[in-house]
């Protein structure tokens, strides 16, 4: 019995020490600064543009990731076909790449001097340095993320509703429009939660293929590189703040009742 | 019309092999079988939601080997209702219907329309299966395919359920086929029995007479034959003893000796000489306090080691000679008979009810 109580007070104590390791530096950092960058959103235009860029370009990355990835989720999840698996690892690859490695890796792709890059920029659409870049950067790190936890949405809802459908007449894609979509939409509403807060957050990535214009995340760097912590402070709590608003969307997503038969 | 001809299907790591099979247009056909056998596996694959890697699929005379699911023209109706939950019952019902006179009329027939606006979610498990069946029949199919729709349901629930469906069969005169693991279920439904084991058709045919004339000791025993003895067969000279009755059919057989342990039965029957199994149905098996003379050409006196009343009948188990014989005969006969543990009576069957395999 001595022994349990004290194994009880040794997790306690660890749980403790992680969630303050979690808790103290967002805390800090919104409390030192957070109050100047609510009041700098109305001053600082550099900071108000970069946060719209940053908006932007994630829910454009975002809105591609759902449209591409969403079908490659649904075959992942539904379906058995030769290289399954290794489709599956390849749509987990640029979770385990570090993401400047990531962003070198998009650099040689979608350089100028490579020739698909070379091939956009002559027929007018520079990637790289420009927000395409940033679209892509983002697209490149979260879009696994999405499929991950769109692949989960799908494999929550029992394959046989879709067959129910089929034998009361619909083809399949009206089955999967009519029955599995708004049955696993609560899901892919949060993977694509998740997918645009991570993209939202991108720095390693968009700092090697696009550095301007800056989203928040590189603005924050650039701000602690050229003037310091302090500048720095603002900024970075802004970041903060903001990705509270998904979070407490998925939160509102996942306290959903699932699914029944 | 259901026609299999040598389907082959695999479903994961399951495999569905050489299923043919018959369901006349308009008759009910039943698959019978232990769990894992392939019954939901075979559903599907008629469905076409299961893709049969050979053989050829007819439904209404058609060849539907390689069709879709939405042309079939079919319904199926889960043990699990599968209905969509974020309809309503109405919305459910008309998902797939012909047209919502026929989604109206079968949810008045099943007696759901009152739920029409509820959400599917706050049903019963009756409500919901009986929604179910409204769901498949609204489409007007010409195939009806049923997994254990009443399984789960409780016995009066699921007597009304099978007596509305049974009032829509003999007006549409569709074709069904259910799956269920109840053999009396089979037996008060069926005009065809098909007896699936591992992904393979073990026995097929009237489930009267799949009931009675098992293929094997195991089909015996999953469809709860009480008497299955292993023994020895030895066929009785060529012709019919004088004791051999009844038809043609009978009259061509072979008299034949089986023996089990310290008994000897005489039975009807082609069989090769050497080891083999008997079944008799307990209701077959009749008891009486002395031997007689009747056409009962198997008589054994033993001592009653067991009653078990079940429902109108009773199991009673005699030991004969180490041998245990299951009769089920009325309650009446066992006060008349003043049947009790340790009373000395006669177990008789005839040797047209033992059943060789």
């Amino acid at each position: 019995m001595a022994s349990r109580a004290a194994l009880s007070v040794v997790v306690a104590i660890l749980s403790s020490l992680f969630l303050l390791f979690v808790v103290v530096p967002v805390v800090g950092l919104v409390s030192s600064g957070g109050a100047r960058g609510i009041a700098a959103l109305a001053s600082d235009a550099e900071l108000r543009a970069s946060l719209l860029l940053t908006v932007v370009t994630a829910t454009i990355a975002t809105v591609l990731g759902v449209l591409g990835a969403t079908p490659v989720a649904y075959l992942l999840a539904r379906r058995a076909f030769p290289g399954r698996a290794i489709l599956a690892a390849l749509m987990d690859l640029p979770l385990v790449i570090p993401h400047p490695v990531a962003g070198i890796a998009l650099l040689l792709v979608l350089g100028r001097a490579s020739p698909i890059g070379g091939a956009l920029y002559a027929a007018g659409l520079r990637v790289a340095s420009s927000p395409t870049g940033i679209v892509c950067a983002m697209l490149f790190v979260s879009a696994p993320l999405y499929v991950s936890a769109a692949r989960e949405a799908f494999a929550r809802v029992d394959a046989r509703y879709e067959a129910v459908a089929r034998t009361l007449g619909d083809d399949a894609w009206r089955a999967f429009r009519r029955v599995t979509l708004p049955l696993s939409a609560r899901g892919l509403t949060a993977a694509a939660v998740v997918m645009w807060a991570r993209a939202v957050s991108e720095f390693g990535a968009i700092v090697i293929l696009t550095y301007n214009p800056k989203v928040v995340s590189v603005l924050s760097y650039d701000r602690f590189t050229s003037y310091g912590l302090s500048e720095a402070l603002p900024v970075a709590a802004v970041l903060v703040l903001f990705a509270i608003v998904p979070l407490a969307a998925l939160r509102a997503l996942r306290a959903g009742a699932p699914a029944s038969r | 019309m259901i026609s299999l001809q040598h389907v082959d299907a695999r479903a994961g790591n399951f495999r569905l092999a050489d299923i043919t099979f018959e369901v006349p247009q308009g008759s009910y056909g039943v698959v019978i079988g232990p769990a894992g056998a392939g019954k939901t596996t075979l559903l599907e694959t008629i469905a076409g939601v299961v893709r049969s890697t050979s053989g050829r699929i007819l439904l209404g005379g058609e060849d539907l080997t390689h069709a879709p699911p939405e042309a079939r023209r079919l319904g199926i109706v889960y043990q699990h209702a599968y209905l969509f939950p974020h309809l309503n019952v109405r919305q459910n019902v008309e998902y797939g219907a012909a047209n919502k006179a026929a989604a109206d009329d079968v949810m008045q027939r099943f007696g759901v329309d009152a739920l029409a606006t509820r959400s599917v979610t706050d049903l019963s498990g009756g409500e919901r299966q009986l929604v179910a069946i409204a769901r498949a029949l609204a489409r007007r199919p010409e195939v009806l395919l049923l997994d254990e729709p009443f399984s789960a349901l409780d016995p009066r629930t699921r007597t009304i359920a099978r007596r509305l469906l049974r009032t829509v069969y003999y007006e549409r005169r569709f074709t069904v086929l259910q799956v269920t693991h109840d053999f009396a279920e089979a037996g008060l439904l069926g005009d065809v029995a098909i007896m699936l084991d591992r992904g393979r058709i073990v026995q097929q045919g009237d489930p009267e007479e799949v009931f009675r004339r098992p293929a094997s000791p195991y089909i015996a025993d999953f469809l709860g034959a009480e008497n299955v003895f292993a023994g020895v067969a030895k066929p009785i000279g060529h012709e019919p003893p004088d004791w051999v009755e009844g038809g043609e059919d009978e009259l061509n057989q072979h008299a034949v000796a089986f023996t089990t342990g310290a008994l000897t039965f005489y039975a009807l029957g082609d069989v090769v000489p050497g080891p083999t199994h008997a079944v008799i149905r307990a209701e077959e098996v009749s008891l009486s306090a002395e031997t007689s003379m009747s056409s009962v050409q198997n008589q054994f006196r033993g001592t009653i080691v067991e009653i078990v009343p079940a429902g109108a009948l009773s199991r009673v188990t005699v030991d004969a000679s180490g041998t245990p014989i299951v009769a089920a005969v009325t309650a009446r006969s066992v006060r008349e008979l003043g049947l009790a543990n340790g009373a000395e009576v006669v177990a008789g069957f005839k040797a047209t009810a033992v059943h060789l395999c």
